[in-house]
């Protein structure tokens, strides 16, 4: 039962940020998370409940010369299922496709998922991994201007962004990779579907002559945020690669990582399965 | 002119379950969908302590918020304890002893006004010490749960036949494990709920209600609400399942008559999903250490077992479980000499109910895993080992079951050869050694189980109306429950078969204690064999009226006549002679043939079991065994089912799909127990009280299941077939355990075999089990 003060659809995304200029906004896109929470009580009865699904500027998906621009209301299943999107940056539809269920996956939004900001969020790690920035768009003079976060840069805690109260997220913007880039995506679930990362993993880079160049490694669910790997990465970065020197790897992932204990696994166990899984992956990864 | 009408019968084929249209289509009514006119909504306030003392309650905010009509606590009703020991108050107004305890509760126009009126109650403690480790109850410093019990315990129960002291000195190798069991819940896809509806004028009661044993309820119903029995009416609206948690009374049902009761308007009270998981029965959990002896022949020599069970705050029937538990220790096999002891004690966790298979999955899980590790330690493949020691059709075991029919043998070896046991078996245990990540693994696990009902209650009786119209059309009114297990299709069936009826002649009346005769409930899986034997007499009285009367305006003895095709044919031809509607149209109001009959099943030949737990309990018994394959990622510890091969002597099938669908559902249900279910209680307080973290098994999870039915045509079953209900979930996690061994040479003590237990397992890691 909800119980907001208000509620109301803006069809353009000059409204929306009008609104958001006045506070007192809960954004609700797919709610796939949010009415959830709304659900167990836990919201701001004396917020406006604005939703944004009307908004179409903020649907495309779009390729421009040096990167692609996801609109923030683009669901899992549109980024699952575009043609041209699993041709040039396979890992979000690997990551799409481990996300959720197909219900949830037809109404959780790109952009939900990120500002909803868990620990777990399965879009978060490869778009990390791909090196992805946020817009936010904001009121301004009675216009929209707009700033643009980098993704690493993004996530503050648990649920907790650089997106201010006044703002609203409008597109993710992906550089595309360098030729010869490829990168994997595993997220360890107790089960095969319908299921919360335990432990996410993402790695990739470009493999060449034994060595990883260029290597880009995130985690989920492991730490209060999504992040980068960055001992990690460098480790790889300077030797090449063979099964031992992988397994020192998995060693420095272990140990870079700071999970808690939680109902889904204990710290201890998530260590381990970064250990493991870090071998599989970048094995995976570097066995051309 | 006389068609010919070939015998045909619907015994063993395969019909689809009555309710199943509705039920797929969306359109069947639950008890959620009901309302009534002037109906309010009912919610409760459920404590946040698990121990304390209740200083005082204060409702008036509540009772002063428009639009709520009524608001109780335990100063205001009747407060008569329910539960089997009595020991559970509807409403507590002393203490609250667990995270689940009733406060108190309010009627209001909608939920949203309900829900406010319980966040406008204050209600003020006093912190007790608490007591959340069973296996602390009995230390001399433990806090006391319940004041009655200053010791703690709530039950306890012994058994033994022959000397086990002389079988251990018999006995060439003797092992002892202890064994731990969890929690889980039943997860009914439709959750709790009740509505109450007093007759303004007569006063009566009517009680929209889920419940699995209507008439037991009635009641008991009478005695807590201090009513006359004859003045209330439980009416079932179709289940969204049973399995075994709407055994007993619990407090939410009282609770929505006394809202009632106060507000002179009906009340309706059902659960969201979370107050399912925090509030309902889970399955009763364990400690259980067992010890076992076998010559280096391989016969069993003497089994003892100690256990604990967490009892929770109060008695319900999971407390009872070593009825059937001591069942398996002292009878799947042939043990000479056995002991056994339960003591169930009081903490401050939630309580367990009945729940399928009724402590089964408990006993077997320690039975079956000593029985491969017996057969391994005198060097005797498991098969070999469980067929030696299997009982067989005409035994009587120890504690005085009487196996009149067994296909016990035949379900082992069965299960073995389809499932290539013995040779998969082996090549597993060659490849452990090897660097492959994921190993596989296979292991059985068998068991036993009551088929012909159970004497648990004074009876065990089922009775029947039948009815036929002047269109040939019957209607069965049985006092057996239907929960969706299928009894609708199976009863009608049978009743078919004796009047040579399409199913689509009969409609059945199940569900309104006004209407239909006493039954003692759907439990112990006696539906088919109690239920169906007593629709089978009605029928039988029907079908020797019908043929009498026949025989007088046809002119043919009625021994020559019979029932085939909605007509009345001569039997050894076919050939038609009247149609059954026509003959019962002219037989309207005479005398020579009401076309109402009665019947009942009352006593099945099953004794009670004496003060020392012997006797022979049920008419039947029902065997069964599972061998499963799965696979074991040892990098993660994630053991996947692949597959279950599953062999059950179930008398006979009666329908052919009614028995698959029960019997996947079960090993479904059995998978989850071992490898995902896991209702998590810390510090009385339950962490994962909905789907996302409580992990039912999903669809994909579900692995291919080959079935085989042994048909050992029970002289008592109804057209020889057995009760199955229970059956199928008992295996699994014994079975699981024993593969995970088969394909790693761990073993594990305690269930689920969650990834991070398994792994922690493989590493040498796990938290040692202790009691
Ligand atoms: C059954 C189930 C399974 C799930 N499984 C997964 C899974 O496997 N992996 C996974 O990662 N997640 C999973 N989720 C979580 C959820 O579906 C995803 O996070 C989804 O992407 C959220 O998108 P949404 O559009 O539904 O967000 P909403 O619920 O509408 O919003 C989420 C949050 O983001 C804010 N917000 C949304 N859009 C904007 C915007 N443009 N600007 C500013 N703030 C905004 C909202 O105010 C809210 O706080 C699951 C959820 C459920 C219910």
């Amino acid at each position: 039962m909800t119980n907001f003060k208000s509620y109301l659809a803006p069809a353009t995304l000059d409204e929306a940020v009008d609104q958001l200029n006045q506070g007192n906004v809960t954004v609700l896109a797919g709610g796939s998370d949010l009415m959830l929470r709304v659900g167990a009580g836990n919201y701001d009865p004396s917020h406006t409940l604005m939703n944004i699904l009307k908004i179409n500027e903020l649907r495309n998906i779009s390729f421009e010369d040096n990167e692609v621009q996801i609109g923030t209301l683009t669901t899992i299943t549109e980024i699952r299922e575009d043609p041209e999107l699993s041709i040039k940056m396979p890992l979000l539809g690997q990551a799409a496709d481990q996300f959720a269920s197909m219900q949830i996956r037809n109404v959780g939004t790109i952009g939900g998922n990120i500002c909803n900001a868990s620990p777990a969020g399965d879009m978060l790690v490869p778009l990390l991994l791909l090196d992805a920035a946020v817009e936010l768009a904001r009121q301004s003079d009675g216009g929209v201007a707009s700033r643009r976060v980098a993704l690493k840069d993004f996530f503050v805690g648990p649920g907790k962004t650089q997106c201010q109260s006044n703002e609203l997220l409008t597109r993710v913007s992906i550089p595309f990779s360098k030729q010869g880039f490829r990168a994997r995506f595993y997220k360890f679930g107790t089960r095969p579907a319908l299921d919360i990362s335990t432990v996410s993993i993402g790695i990739g880079g470009i493999f060449n002559n034994g060595y990883l160049q260029a290597p880009r490694v995130a985690f989920g669910a492991v730490a209060p945020v999504p992040f980068m790997a960055l001992k990690t990465m460098k480790a790889i970065e300077q030797s090449p690669l063979d099964s031992e020197r992988i397994k020192e790897i998995a060693e420095i992932a272990r140990d870079e990582i700071k999970p808690i204990d939680d109902v889904r696994a204990t710290a201890w166990y998530r260590k381990q399965l970064v250990h493991n899984l870090t071998i599989k992956v970048l094995s995976d990864v570097t066995d051309a | 002119m006389a068609a010919i009408i070939e015998k045909e019968s619907l015994i063993g084929k395969a019909i689809p379950k009555m309710d199943a249209p509705g039920k797929v289509s969306g359109h069947t009514r639950y008890i959620h969908d009901l309302n009534l006119p002037g109906q309010l909504i009912g919610r409760i306030l459920r404590t946040d302590r698990v121990h304390a003392r209740i200083i005082s309650i204060d409702t008036k905010e509540a009772e002063a918020l428009p639009g709520v009509h009524a608001v109780i606590t335990a100063k205001d009703v009747p407060n008569k304890p329910l539960g089997v020991t009595k020991d559970n108050p509807p409403l507590k107004g002393d203490k609250v002893r667990c995270e689940r305890d009733e406060i108190a509760a309010v009627a209001a126009e909608t939920e949203a006004l309900a829900e406010q009126a319980l966040s406008l109650i204050k209600v003020e403690y006093e912190e007790l010490p608490a007591l959340f480790d069973p296996r602390q109850a009995l230390l001399e410093n433990a806090p006391v749960i319940q004041e009655s019990k200053p010791d703690n315990i709530s039950m306890e129960f012994d058994y033994s036949h022959g000397d086990v002291e002389q079988g251990e000195a018999e006995s060439d190798v003797v092992i002892e494990d202890l064994f731990k069991l969890h929690y889980v819940t039943h997860c009914c896809m439709g959750a709790s709920g009740v509505i109450a509806d007093f007759d303004s004028t007569s006063g009566n009661l009517t009680l929209y209600s889920n419940t699995q044993v209507p008439f037991l309820h009635k009641r008991e119903f009478a005695s807590v609400l201090n009513m006359d029995p004859n003045r209330i009416r439980i009416i079932q609206p179709p289940i969204g399942g049973g399995f075994g948690s709407k055994l007993d009374i619990y407090p939410f049902e009282p609770i929505a008559v006394f809202l009632a009761q106060k507000a002179r308007r009906p009340v309706k009270l059902t659960f969201s999903r979370e107050e399912e998981f925090l509030a309902s029965p889970t399955r009763q959990p364990a400690y259980l250490r067992l010890r076992s002896g076998v010559t280096k022949e391989g016969v069993l020599t003497f089994r003892t077992l100690d256990s604990l069970l967490d009892n929770g705050a109060y008695t319900s029937w999971g407390a009872t479980i070593p009825f059937v538990m001591m069942q398996t220790f002292s009878s799947l096999y042939r043990v000479p000499h056995c002991l056994y002891h339960t003591t169930t004690v009081y903490t401050n966790n939630p309580y367990a109910g009945s729940f399928r298979g009724y402590g089964n999955l408990q006993a077997t899980f320690c039975v079956e895993a000593h029985m491969d590790k017996l057969a391994e330690a005198v060097g005797i493949d498991p098969l070999r080992f469980r067929l030696k020691n299997a009982q067989q059709a005409g035994e009587t075991s120890g504690q005085g079951m009487h196996f009149k029919s067994c296909g016990f043998k035949e379900c082992l070896t069965t299960a073995a050869a389809r499932s290539d046991y013995a040779i998969k078996r082996e090549q597993n245990l060659k490849a452990q050694g090897d660097d492959n990540a994921v190993k596989k693994g296979i292991g059985m696990a068998s068991m036993l189980h009551v088929g012909g009902g159970a004497k648990i209650y004074p009876s065990d009786g089922c009775g029947t109306i039948l009815k036929m119209d002047d269109f040939g059309h019957v209607t069965l009114m049985t006092g057996a429950s239907e929960i969706g297990q299928g009894s609708e299709t199976v009863l009608s069936q049978l009743v078919c078969e004796e009047l040579g009826l399409p199913l689509s002649a009969v409609t059945v009346v199940n569900n309104d204690t006004d209407i239909t005769p006493w039954d003692v409930g759907v439990h112990a899986s006696r539906t088919t064999f109690i239920a169906g034997n007593s629709a089978i007499g009605a029928a039988r009285l029907a079908r020797e009226k019908i043929l009498n009367a026949a025989a007088g305006t046809t002119a043919m003895p009625a021994d020559q006549l019979s029932l085939r095709g909605g007509c009345i044919v001569i039997d050894e031809s076919g050939e038609a002679v009247i149609t059954l509607d026509k003959l019962l149209r002219s037989l309207h109001f005479q005398e020579r043939a009401e076309l109402v009959t009665t019947s009942f099943y009352y006593e099945p030949p099953s004794v009670h079991q004496d003060k020392a737990f012997k006797g022979d309990v049920s008419a039947s018994y029902a065997w069964a065994t599972q061998v499963v394959e799965i696979e074991v990622d040892t990098l993660t510890g994630v053991v996947t089912l692949n597959r279950c091969t599953a062999a059950h002597d179930v008398g006979r099938v009666l329908n052919k799909l009614g028995i698959e669908g029960q019997v996947e559902g079960g090993i479904v249900m059995g998978q989850g127990y071992a490898l995902t279910e896991d209702l998590l209680i810390d510090e009385g307080h339950c962490q994962n009280p909905n789907f996302r973290d409580y992990k039912l098994i999903t669809a994909p999870e579900i692995p291919e299941i080959d079935l085989s039915f042994i048909e050992t045509m029970d002289g008592e079953g109804p057209q020889g077939a057995k009760g199955i209900g229970e059956a199928p979930a008992i295996c699994m996690a014994a079975a699981i355990a024993n593969a995970l061994y088969n394909a790693t040479g761990v073993r594990i003590y305690e269930a689920p075999f969650s990834p991070e237990k398994v792994y922690r397992a493989l590493k040498g890691c796990s938290q040692p089990l202790e009691w």
